[in-house]
Parts: structure tokens; sequence; C-alpha cells
């Protein structure tokens, strides 16, 4: 029984020095966050705005209404779903920045596919279009990522770059060979049946039964990252391939994998806005999305739970940010300046961090030597 | 065949080249000081901008110049703080350089101007336009020699600037030298970090002339989104050149030729497709680039065989 | 007694902090001009840092240094001690490789034409006549990266040289040179000494060449200076002694008879490098149960490469790897583990750990898909892991600070400890072991070679690659020399001398070394 309890109170111990750099991690986060409220404050007072009014419209916008926490919500899934996509790549080593192109691609191939299936029961319609989904997204990422572990071709680079040809190779199909032949559709595919659409949860808002395939998800992601032994292959692949390689893991695997998966993941979200919210591909299907989802990933050092957090948070100035050009009639892009401002602390912090550390050791060494000196002389 | 190949296609490519190859050769600066710089194509879109705002308040090219120059060196330096002191990671301050620059300009085009979109207005002056008679005189080329605008002569000079500055200067000798062995740099009573700082600074510059070029160059207007990711084409072809100003500013053209190729076939191919090519040529440039490299090593390791007598 | 030379450099006093660590205690020393002075102790002891403070490249916490009797500035840094006349050949060479010699050395101090242009007919003629004064020649336009170690720090010493030097500071100058470039450099060092005037300051650890060269020697140990002896005076185990603080013997801990049967059979191994040019040319090398064969050589003659086939890492041109009689060329890292092969590697940080990972998770590497680590092969036993990892740390005497924190903020005798306590646990039968001791502390030195000891004497085939004679003779039962990705002698370790096995490392060839 003593043992146990020596044990324990080693162990708290041995807990001490990772809760110390994550109490002082979300620190610097609400430091950031003020940082750029801040920031923001100013920019709205000098183009002759209120920023409390401003804020207030904002946090109203966003969670006021059921229909605008609706929103919000909805949000959260897509910000959440591909910040874990870019998280669960990055922990392998692999950056993929093409994940609005997988995107693109996975809602096509669900639009497709869906509607080709008219007429079959709905668990297939969804089973089908989910799967075209998953290929056509994982599929696409498959290739920078093959690019990168056979042959060393760095992935940022390919997959921006992919990014604008999916974009443009789906707009081309979307007003061409696959346009639909309804009216008043400007560039979009044929829609599937409605009985295989999402029911809305909240009356009016884009808040779907979407978001328990997206719960899903998100658990499954995070359980591999946190908790499985792929996941922890594949930190030791990210943080060191060439060690992963000499310990027997297969690297080369593993990295391939979590890019496929990202990219999936991807494809699915482009799944989920055409069977919630679109019914059809649409070639204003995302705005961006990916890139914001990216931004929660890399603040949040692609930690799981830290994601999952942070994209509720980044929804509400997304929706809260349109909602303030509604009512208080400064333009919304002002969150983005706001959102690139915490990024920028936040991936400043390990750095000022540390210039902090060593100002305030040089000058306890300092005044320790001179203490020494003094004592000496005496 | 003729009115796809034609004058036109060449003049087209070099308009469409320049800004690549601005921006590539600032990205060429900081990557012989080991730095990646992804945020280029922001800074290529604030430059734009910011060139824009500055014609039009002054009604003059040489403000307009000024203005992207003064944000480039801003830019610059944000850059080398936040990537060199800070320490963060160099992707993600580029990324986040490239959201800020679409929101910021967003932004101040619907608070400045209140327009949505696109700005344009008479009040634009644009870059000046400049015949070279001499030039003009050459058989064939002449026509797409002369009558360029500024900043094409202006990319041509700075190519072979750069590579003088580079490889026949002390200061180039510095500055590779802060990328390659920043230890040697310092034992030997120079600051790694100032040439870091100073690469930065021409960074920044250039790759805000870049976006001068774009939106005072031929067009004069600013429209969201202006840089359409040619920031990104230019790191490519910076890793296609090797980091060798002629090598990438040849990439560069190439670019440029397949982008303008594009747009003359745009009467036979859907827009789509044509706008497309050019990223995905980009791709497999690179990736030919590699595995060159990897052919011309095994024909290394064959002759190294024979060496050995087996 | 000779009479008192004038003194040089002088330091008074001098105590350098650094964050949880006082590298130099209230240190006070001087330098006679003309004299070659020797600095040693343990790594940490202090001798790097107080002649980075002599450099400039780091300012005093307390006291004061003088450089030919004038204070250094508050300001001091390098360029400042080179106009003093320090100059300083570092460890690990600041030279960028693809600069020629001329380029490199002229570092810093370029010649211009009309202000802007860089002269480099001149400085090419500048290095041509330095290298005739001195006596070390070189050829200015070959690009630094392809010369070999010893011309290196040829252009090393050039540089300081250049710049009007004339104290040269010297740190662990011979961790990369063979015998023969031993000798060579310290003939230089006595010729510019005597001739030129020089005064050299020697950092080493390595008591044979003090007492070979140095006319006075200081010996340092925590961060203190002990004190100074003339040369003459002492002796190697005096001086081990002072630096350690107790008396160190150097004996040969082996014991019993070397097995018989044949575990690890290399033939006619082939390999490039990373650079495509070849690096191993044909080895053969046989490996028996319960002995230790040690593979001599200065490094970058293929060592790196060879022991990386072994395991996997690097694909062969050529030739086969045999263990217990199946082939296992080619074969990946995971495959050659599974057959029982295990690798120290010579890199820690690039290659036997992950610095951001924590301890725990290193120590684990290679276990995780046991059932005791992984539940079904798909959840990861974390609190196994933590007790495993517990249990190694306390076996090999691993001190962090918790074994949560990252495997990079350990100190390097730790670090290395952990690969060993890792790679030591899968009781493979084959040990490949590279540089297990670089830059490790006597103490854990010790602890080291008992447990590699031990696993011989328990019947492991092992395969040591060592740059240090003193490692290889205590502990192999065999020798072979590589040079150059050949094998150029095999000698049981009691029928050969450290002289005459330099000869081996450096070019000579035995007759019938081809052969296992």
């Amino acid at each position: 029984m003593k043992t146990g309890f020596m044990q324990s109170i080693r162990a708290l111990i041995a807990l001490k020095p990772r809760q110390k750099l994550t109490v002082q991690y979300l620190l610097s986060l609400l430091i950031a966050v003020l940082l750029a409220f801040l920031v923001g404050a100013g920019i709205m007072l000098l183009c002759g705005y209120d920023p409390i009014a401003c804020y207030a419209a904002m946090f109203k916008g966003a969670l006021g209404k059921p229909r605008a926490f609706g929103n919000t919500l909805a949000k959260t899934v897509t910000l959440c779903l591909t910040g874990l996509a870019m998280s669960l790549a990055a922990k392998a080593g692999i950056f993929n920045v093409g994940g609005e192109g997988q995107l693109y691609l996975g809602g096509l191939a669900a639009a497709v596919v869906g509607a080709r299936l008219n007429g079959s029961p709905v668990w297939i319609v969804t089973a089908g279009a989910l799967l075209a989904a998953i290929a056509a997204g994982g599929a696409y990422a498959w290739l920078p990522g093959v690019l990168k572990v056979k042959l060393k071709v760095n992935e940022v680079v390919t997959t921006i770059l992919l990014n604008s040809a999916a974009i443009y190779f789906c707009s081309f199909m979307a007003n061409g060979p696959l346009k639909t032949a309804e009216r008043g559709i400007a560039s979009g595919t044929d829609a599937i049946t409605q009985t295989a659409w999402f029911t809305p949860l909240i009356r009016l808002s884009n808040l779907t039964t979407g978001v328990f395939y997206a719960a899903a998800i998100t658990l499954l992601v995070w359980y591999v990252m946190t908790r499985s032994t792929v996941g922890f292959e594949m930190k030791m692949t990210g943080t060191n391939e060439r060690f992963a390689r000499y310990g027997g893991i297969r690297a080369d695997r593993l990295a391939l994998w979590g890019m496929v998966f990202s990219g999936a993941i991807c494809g699915v979200v482009g799944f989920l806005e055409v069977f919630g919210l679109h019914h059809r591909f649409l070639t204003t299907i995302s705005s961006e999305f990916y890139f914001d989802g990216m931004l929660v990933a890399m603040i949040m050092r692609y930690q799981p739970f830290g994601v999952i957090l942070m994209s509720f948070f980044f929804a509400i100035l997304n929706i809260g940010g349109s909602a303030m050009e509604l009512s208080a009639g400064i333009s919304s892009e002002v969150m983005l300046i706001v959102q690139s401002v915490i990024i920028f602390f936040m991936a400043a912090e390990g750095g000022i961090s540390d210039i902090v550390r060593r100002n305030a050791a040089a000058r306890r060494v300092r005044r320790n030597a001179r203490r020494a000196q003094k004592e000496a002389r005496v | 065949m003729s009115d796809v190949f034609n004058l036109l296609l060449f003049q087209n490519t070099l308009r469409t080249a320049t800004p690549v190859v601005l921006c590539a050769l600032g990205c060429l600066m900081t990557d012989q000081v080991g730095i990646m710089n992804i945020g280029v194509d922001g800074m290529m879109l604030m430059g734009a901008f910011f060139a824009v705002l500055g014609s039009y308040l002054f009604g003059s090219w040489v403000m307009g110049l000024l203005f992207a120059t003064v944000l480039g060196v801003l830019l610059g330096l944000f850059y080398y703080v936040f990537s060199i002191t800070f320490k963060s990671d160099e992707f993600i301050i580029g990324v986040a350089l490239n959201i800020l620059a679409g929101g910021l300009t967003v932004f101040l085009l619907r608070t400045l101007f209140g327009v949505k979109g696109s700005f344009s207005s008479p009040g634009i002056v644009p870059l000046p336009t400049i015949h070279i008679p001499w030039l003009e005189r050459i058989p064939l080329l002449g026509p797409i020699l002369s009558g360029n605008t500024l900043l094409v002569y202006v990319s041509w000079v700075l190519v072979a600037v750069c590579w003088a500055f580079l490889y026949k200067t002390p200061l180039g000798f510095h500055l590779r030298a802060s990328g390659e062995a920043p230890e040697a740099l310092r034992a030997s009573g120079k600051s790694p970090e100032r040439m870091k700082r100073l690469a930065s600074v021409l960074c920044g510059v250039l790759a805000s002339i870049s976006g001068a070029h774009l939106s005072l160059g031929y067009l004069t207007m600013f429209s969201e989104n202006m840089s359409a990711s040619r920031g990104y084409v230019a790191v490519a072809c910076v890793i296609f050149g090797g980091s060798n100003p002629p090598r990438v500013f040849l990439a560069a053209l190439l670019f440029g030729f397949i982008d303008a190729l594009g747009m003359r076939l745009q009467k036979y191919i859907p827009s789509e497709i044509t706008s497309m090519a050019p990223y995905v040529v980009t791709v497999v440039m690179m990736v030919a680039v590699v595995v060159l490299r990897q052919r011309r090593q095994a024909a290394r390791e064959r002759a190294g065989r024979a060496l050995d007598g087996r | 007694m000779s009479e008192k030379k004038p003194t040089i450099v002088r330091f008074s006093h001098v105590s350098m902090q650094f964050p949880g660590v006082l590298a130099n205690d209230d240190v006070s020393l001087e330098v006679q001009k003309g004299e070659v002075f020797a600095l040693v102790g343990e790594n940490g002891a202090g001798k790097s840092t107080l002649m980075n403070l002599l450099y400039g490249l780091q300012k005093p916490t307390l006291g004061d240094i003088y450089i030919k009797e004038k204070k250094t500035a508050a300001r001091h840094d390098p360029l400042r001690a080179m106009a003093l006349g320090v100059g300083m050949v570092h460890q690990h060479f600041k030279l960028v490789p693809s600069f020629t010699v001329a380029q490199n050395i002229a570092l810093g101090m370029e010649p211009k034409r009309r202000g802007v242009w860089y002269d480099q007919r001149r400085v090419r003629g500048e290095v041509l006549a330095l290298s005739e004064r001195f006596g070390l020649p070189v050829n200015p336009d070959d690009p630094v990266g392809e010369l070999s170690v010893g011309l290196q720090q040829r252009v090393e010493i050039l540089k300081a040289l250049h710049r009007g030097a004339d104290v040269l500071i010297l740190d662990e100058p011979t961790a990369v040179l063979t015998p023969q470039e031993t000798e060579e450099l310290f003939d230089v060092l006595r010729t510019i000494v005597r001739d030129q005037g020089m005064t050299v300051i020697l950092i080493t650890h390595k008591l044979g060449e003090v007492m070979a060269l140095s006319d006075r020697v200081g010996v340092m140990r925590r961060g203190k200076l002990l004190g100074i002896v003339q040369t003459a005076d002492t002796s190697e185990r005096e001086l081990a002694a002072m630096m350690v603080g107790r008396d160190v013997i150097f004996d040969e801990l082996r014991q019993g008879e070397p097995g018989t049967t044949e575990v690890l059979a290399v033939r006619g191994l082939c390999a490039l490098d990373d650079r495509g040019l070849p690096a191993v040319r044909g080895v053969d090398i046989t490996l028996h149960a319960g002995e230790i064969v040690g593979v001599c050589g200065v490094e970058g003659n293929g060592q790196t490469e060879l022991t990386e086939c072994i395991m996997g890492m690097r694909p062969q041109t050529g030739g086969s790897v045999t263990l217990n009689g199946k082939d296992v060329t080619n074969l990946t890292p995971g495959d050659i583990r599974a057959m029982g092969v295990s690798w120290i590697p010579d890199d820690r940080l690039r290659t036997g750990l992950s610095a951001k990972a924590t301890v725990t998770e290193n120590l684990l590497v290679g276990r995780q898909r046991e059932p005791a680590f992984s539940a079904l092969g798909i959840h990861y036993r974390k609190g196994n892991a933590r007790r495993y990892g517990e249990r190694l740390a306390e076996a090999f005497d691993i001190r962090s600070g918790g074994l949560e924190v990252p495997a990079g903020s350990l100190s390097g005798g730790n670090m290395q400890k952990a690969i060993l306590a890792r790679e030591f646990s899968f009781d493979s039968p084959v040990l490949v072991i590279s540089q297990p001791t670089r830059g490790v502390d006597i103490g854990a030195i010790e602890f080291i070679h008992e447990k590699i000891l031990e696993k011989r004497n328990a019947g492991c085939a092992i395969l040591l690659v060592s740059a240090d004679l003193d490692e290889l003779f205590r502990l192999s039962d065999r020798l072979v020399t590589l040079y150059e990705g050949r094998i150029t002698g095999r000698f049981p370790t009691d029928d050969i001398t450290r002289q005459e096995i330099g000869y081996y490392m450096t070019g000579g060839r035995q007759k019938g070394a081809d052969e296992a």
C-alpha cells in the first residue's frame, strides 16, 4: 500500500513539467486572443466604428438565437473536421495543404454518385456517395503524398498547386459535362433525391444530422492520434522519420496513410456539405473552409482536443463576423485579421517565451554574481 | 494556328512571367539564407493593393511603386522578426501572412473604396510602357522585346544584378554563407542574422513590387485574390531552378508561356482547363526535377561501380 | 629552469554562469608567449567555454581577460579577438562546403575591387603566399566540402593565420585525424612555435598528445582550474587522476575465450555514400557468438555506411549479408531487427532518438506492437509503457527530469545510455555498436563498457565501430582496419600495437586482408 502511494506521488511529480507547459500555453493563448481583439478594436476605431458594439453584435450574431447557434455549431463541425484532417497528416510529418481541393473533389464525387443512384434506397445512396467522397479525397491526397514519400518532392507546394487545379477542374465539370439540366442553377450538378437529404436539427440553420457523422469521425481521429499504437508510430515518424525507420517502423507507409486519410476526411466534409446543405455540387460549395481549419490546427499545435475546442471559438468569430457586418456595418474581414493576429502570436509564443526566460535568467545570474562578489569582499 | 502562336502570345508570356520572376528572385534570396518564405503570395497581393492605393491617391505610378516598396520593407522585417527572432515555424507564418493579406486587402477594399470584388478607376496611373527604338528594330523579336511596361525590363536587369550580387560580391558570399554554414560566418565576425534580415527585406520588396506589376502593369485595377497562387508558383520556380537566378528566370518564363498559351487557347478549350494547366505543369516540373536528379545519381552509381572494377 | 617568458594571455578570476550550470568557476591563469599550453579536462569541465570567452564568443559573468596585457573590451567579439591576434580552430570546423579554400580563408575580410566586386585573384595570391610561408600546402581552388578532414583542418589553421594570429587556440584538433595526420599536425605546430614565435593553446582530453607536444598543462574539473604543471614534471596517469579526481585504471576487461559459432557474415559488401560515391568497396567480416570485433578507422572511411547496410538503412550495391545462414541483404530495418540484430548508431540525435518524443516513448520503440504494450495491436497501453520505461531507466542509470520530458533535453551521456538501454533490452544475439562513448564522460564510459562486455560474456556477437583506439583495444577480441571502404588488416588484439595499427588505418595493407 505504501509503495502504491509513493508511486502515485512520483507519478504526480513526473507529470508536473508537462502540466506546467500546458498551463503556460493556455495562458499565452488567452493573451494572444486578448491582443488580437485589441488590434481588432483598434482597426474598428480607426474606421469609425464602436468596438464594443461590433463585438457585442458578433457574439450575439453567433450565439444569440437558436438559428445562429445552429449555424455556429455547423461551422464548428466543418472547422473541426478540416482541422483534424490537417492534424492527422501533420502528426505523421506531412503537411496536407491541399484539403480544399480534396474537399471539392469529394463533394463532386458525392453529388454525382448520389444523383446517379437516385431511386435506390436511401442508405445505398448515402453509403455510395460517402464511399465516393472518401475515395476521391483520399486518392487526390495520395498523389502529392506518394510524391513526397517516394521522391521527396515538397508537399506544401504541390498540394497548394493541386488545389487550384482541382477547383478549376470541378468548376469545369459543373459548368460542362455534369451541368444539371435544372433551370436556375448557375453552375451545379444534378440534385440528389430529397429523401436522402440530411434533416436539419435546428430550424432554418445549417445544423443537420450530418453532425453525427462528424462526431463519429472526430472521435475516431482523436482516438487514433492519442490512444492508438498507430498513433504512437505516427508520432515517431513525424518527430524523426529516420529514427522511426531505424526502429523498424514503416515510416513511408505511415506517412502516406496519414496523408490519404487526411484527404479522405476532407472528401467527407465535401459529402456533408452536399447532403446537408446544397443537395448538389455547386462551385461555391466551399469558401476556404480548409484554410480556416488549417489555421485552427496550427494554432493548437495539432493536438486533437485543442483543435475541437478552438474550432468552436473560431466558428463564433466566423459566423459572428458575418452577423457583425449585417448589423454593425463593418466588413467581416476584420475578423480574419483578428484570426491571423492570434496565429502570429501563437506561432511566436515559443520564441517569445524563450527570450523572456533568457532575459530573466541572465538578470538573475548577474544579480547572484554581484551578490557573491560583494560577499567575497566582505 | 496562327491566331494562337503569334506576337501576342509571346508578349503575354513576358507580361505573365514578370510577376513570377520578381517574386521568385525574392524567394531565391531567402532560400539562399536558409528560409523558405511561403508568404510571398500574400506579399504580392498586398503589394498589388498598396500600389493601386499609392497611384490613386497621388495620381502617380512612382508613388504607387514607392508604397509597394515601403510595404515590402515592412513585410520583410515582419517576416524576419517572427521566423528568426521569435523562431516561429516558417510555414505557419507564411500561410498566416497569406490569410492576413486576403483579409486585409478585402477589408481595405470595402472600407476605403467602398467596393466589393475589384476596384478600378481612371485616377489610377499605370506603369509606363517603354519603347526602346534600337530593340524594336530587331527582326521577329523586336516587337516582343520593346513596348513592355517598366517592371518587365526591371526584372531582366534584376536577374543579372542578383546573379552578380550573389556570386561576385563579398556581401553575396556572406549571404550564401549565412544559409549554408551560419556558424562559419559568425566565426569570421559577421552576423548571419543581419544577412537573413537583409534577405528578408529584399524578398519583401521584390514580392511587393511583383504585385505592383499585377495591378499597375497592364490592367489598372485591384481585384480580390489577384495573386491567384502565383506566389506559390514562384516558390516552385526557385526549387526548380535551384536558387540560381538565370535558371529561375527560365522556369518563370516557362510558366508564363504556358499561362499565356492557355489564354490564347481559350477559344478552343474550356477556360477552366486552360487555367488549370499552368498549375499542373508546375507540379510536373517539380517532379521532373527530382526524377532527373535521381537518374543522375543512378548514373553516377553505375560509373562508381565501373571504377571499382566490377 | 627556463627564463620566464612574457605573458601573452591572462585570465583573472574569470567565471561563466549559464542557466543551471557554472561552467567556469573563478579561473585565473597565464599563458606565456611562445609556449604550447595544454588545457585538459573531461567533457563539460569548462575548457572549451574558457577559450570561447577568450575568443569573444561569450562574455564572462565575472572577471577579466587580458590579451597582450590589454583588457578585453566589454563588447569583446571574435572580430576584436582576431584583431588582437587570437585565432581559434574549432572542433567542428566553421567552413562553407561549397566555397573554395581561398574563399573560406578570406571569409569576412574579402578584398574589393572598385569598392563592390570581390577581388578573388588577389585572395588566391595571398593564400598561396601564406601557405608557403607556414609550410601548409593547399590548392586555393578546391571546394572545401570535397577535401579530407586533415586538409579541412589545414584550411582552418590558415584562416586564423591569414588574420594575423599569433595565438592559436586548437579545440580537440586530433579527434578526427589519423595517427599519421596527427603527427603531421604536431610537426607543423612545433615549427610555427619555434620559427614564427607562435603561441599555441591546445584543448584536449588525449593525454598522450599532451605529453608529446606541450610545455605546460592546466587541468580543469567541473569549472575549476585545479592546477598548472610543467609537462616534463608529470605523467599521463597523474594528469588522468587530476582530471577525474580518482585513480583511473585503463585496463582491459575481457575474460574468457570468444565463441566459434559463426553468426553474422558480411561478404563483398559494396555501397555508396550520400553523395553517390563508393563508400564501401568489398568488405568481408565474420562475427562469432561471444566475441567483439572492433573496426578501426578514422571517421569517413565507410564505417557509417557499412553499419547502415547491415541494418537495412542503406541500399547495398553489391555483396551479401548473412545472418545465421539466412540472407538478409537489403531487408528492411524492421525485418532485420526481427531476425535478431540491434544497432547503436553513431548519431544520437539524428538516428538513435527522437528529440521531441518523450524518454518513455524513445525507450519503447521497437516493442510498441508487443501484446504488453498494445491491446489487440490497436490500443496503446500507456501505463505499461511508463512502468517499463521506469524500469529501464533505473537499470541503466538514466538521469532526467522525469521520463515524460522530451528526450532532447537529456545530456549526451544520458541520451547514449537511453539508446543502449533500449537496444540491449531486445536481447539480440547480434549487436552493432557505433561510437558508443563519443562525447560521454569518463564515469559513464566505464558504465557503458561494462555493459558491452556483459553482453559479450553472455554470448552476443558484437561489431564495435569506433574512432577511439583506447576503447577498441580495451574491448575487442579481434581488430580489423578500414580504410577508404576496404579492409586493410585483420589482427587479434593482443598481437598488434597502437602505432602499428595506425599504419593500416591509413592505407597500409596487410597481405591477405581481403579474406575474412
